[in-house]
């Protein structure tokens, strides 16, 4: 009688969660339980903003901070055009002081002024950006896509791996565009290839040690170390949406501010 | 005074151009700081900046000026707050002036008109309550 009567409600209860996949599976909850916590908003230390949008020092403290600003390890060949590209002064000058920049390609992204937020799943980690870019690095085991279904993006296509409590990424397919704002000469092509070893060196910290390759431009793998902090009194992503009230066109080749 | 309660100060700072997240800050004379007391029109809480619009008395009647700052994540992170300040107020701020001389600037700093702070920082203190992250 018992069973008869429970049997449709024991039925649903035991079917519900699998169809519907409400609830995790153990090895699901064994493999984010092993991942480590990277929870928080995180900003890299070459930007500590002020309430005015820009660093304590300006300009030149920035010269000292961003890395990927630095001329690139070139060959022969790329280093004739760098420095080609280098002697028209104007040129850069006028792209520097009027340049805008809403979002960031990689590798610019990470060493950009935007906070950001660390997503860990068992599946893929997710790079949150403020500026709403994401990147998505997945850790299931996949490749990237093959020769036929990959084609040049400013973020690039990422996997991933789980080395302890560094998260090993590999990037490529990266849009051939300049490195970095500032850095107008500096490009790569499209077969660079990046790895980034990602960890938590102190709760306040972030690491991101990246070698990024390229047969074509590098004479040799460039190396650099970037620096996350994990960022006070902010906890939860603030909407950056930066055509809201953009008063900041440029009329005749300089910034101007227009009335509200 | 020459310019009413505009009080022009070249500061020798040490600085080169200054650098914005969203844009290039060649459009701000960052060799020059220029204090204005006056009264806000309206505080703009937008991305990807706030301004604060500011009536400060000049040679023919009040003149409005465009204050340029951080985003509001970047505000937030030093204190401030949407409604840090109300349409009237007085207040006294200082800024990197427009190179071209246009009636606006880069915000450097800010007090109300009585001299207090308007926002207190967060110090790196409040990093793990603020977090929610139990490290």
């Amino acid at each position: 009688m018992f069973s008869r009567r429970f049997a449709p409600i024991l039925f649903l209860t035991v079917l519900v969660p699998s169809v519907h996949g409400a609830s995790n599976s153990a090895a699901r909850v064994r493999a984010f339980a092993s991942l480590p916590d990277w929870s928080g908003v995180w900003l890299s230390a070459a930007w500590p903003l002020e309430v005015s949008g820009r660093v304590p020092g300006g300009e030149a403290q920035l010269k000292e901070m961003l890395q990927l600003i630095r001329p690139p390890p070139y060959n022969a060949t790329w280093q004739a055009r760098y420095d080609e590209a280098m002697k028209d002064t104007a040129a850069l000058a006028a792209r520097s002081a009027t340049f805008k920049a809403c979002t960031r390609s990689f590798p610019a992204l990470m060493e950009g002024p935007w906070v950001f937020q660390v997503v860990v799943l068992p599946e893929e980690t997710l790079l949150v950006f403020e500026s709403n870019q994401v990147r998505h690095v997945y850790t299931d085991g996949r490749a990237h896509p093959p020769d036929d279904e990959i084609w040049p993006t400013r973020l690039g296509d990422s996997v991933g791996r789980w080395e302890g409590d560094t998260l090993i990424i590999d990037t490529i397919a990266r849009k051939q565009e300049p490195v970095a704002p500032r850095a107008w000469a500096s490009t790569l092509s499209e077969r660079a290839h990046f790895t980034e070893r990602l960890r938590m060196i102190d709760p306040s910290q972030l690491e991101d040690r990246l070698t990024i390759e390229d047969p074509i431009a590098l004479a040799h793998p460039w190396h650099i170390t970037l620096t996350f902090k994990r960022v006070a009194g902010v906890n939860r992503a603030i909407e950056y949406d930066c055509a809201e009230n953009d008063r900041n066109p440029v009329v005749d080749g300089k910034l101007v501010i227009t009335p509200p | 005074m020459t310019t009413p309660k505009a009080l022009l100060g070249v500061a020798a700072l040490l600085v080169a151009l200054q650098a914005t997240a969203h844009h290039s800050g060649a459009m701000f004379d960052d060799r020059k700081s220029l204090t204005l007391i006056g009264t806000v029109k309206t505080f703009q809480w937008t991305n990807p900046h706030c301004w604060i619009q500011v009536l400060a008395p000049g040679p023919q009647g009040p003149v409005e000026w465009s204050v340029e700052m951080g985003s509001p994540s970047q505000l937030i992170r030093g204190g401030w707050k949407p409604r840090s300040l109300k349409v009237g107020e007085s207040i006294r701020i200082t800024i990197h002036p427009m190179r071209d001389g246009s009636n606006g600037g880069l915000y450097m700093s800010a007090t109300r008109a009585d001299g207090t702070p308007i926002a207190v920082p967060v110090t790196n203190g409040s990093v793990a309550a603020a977090s929610g992250n139990p490290q």
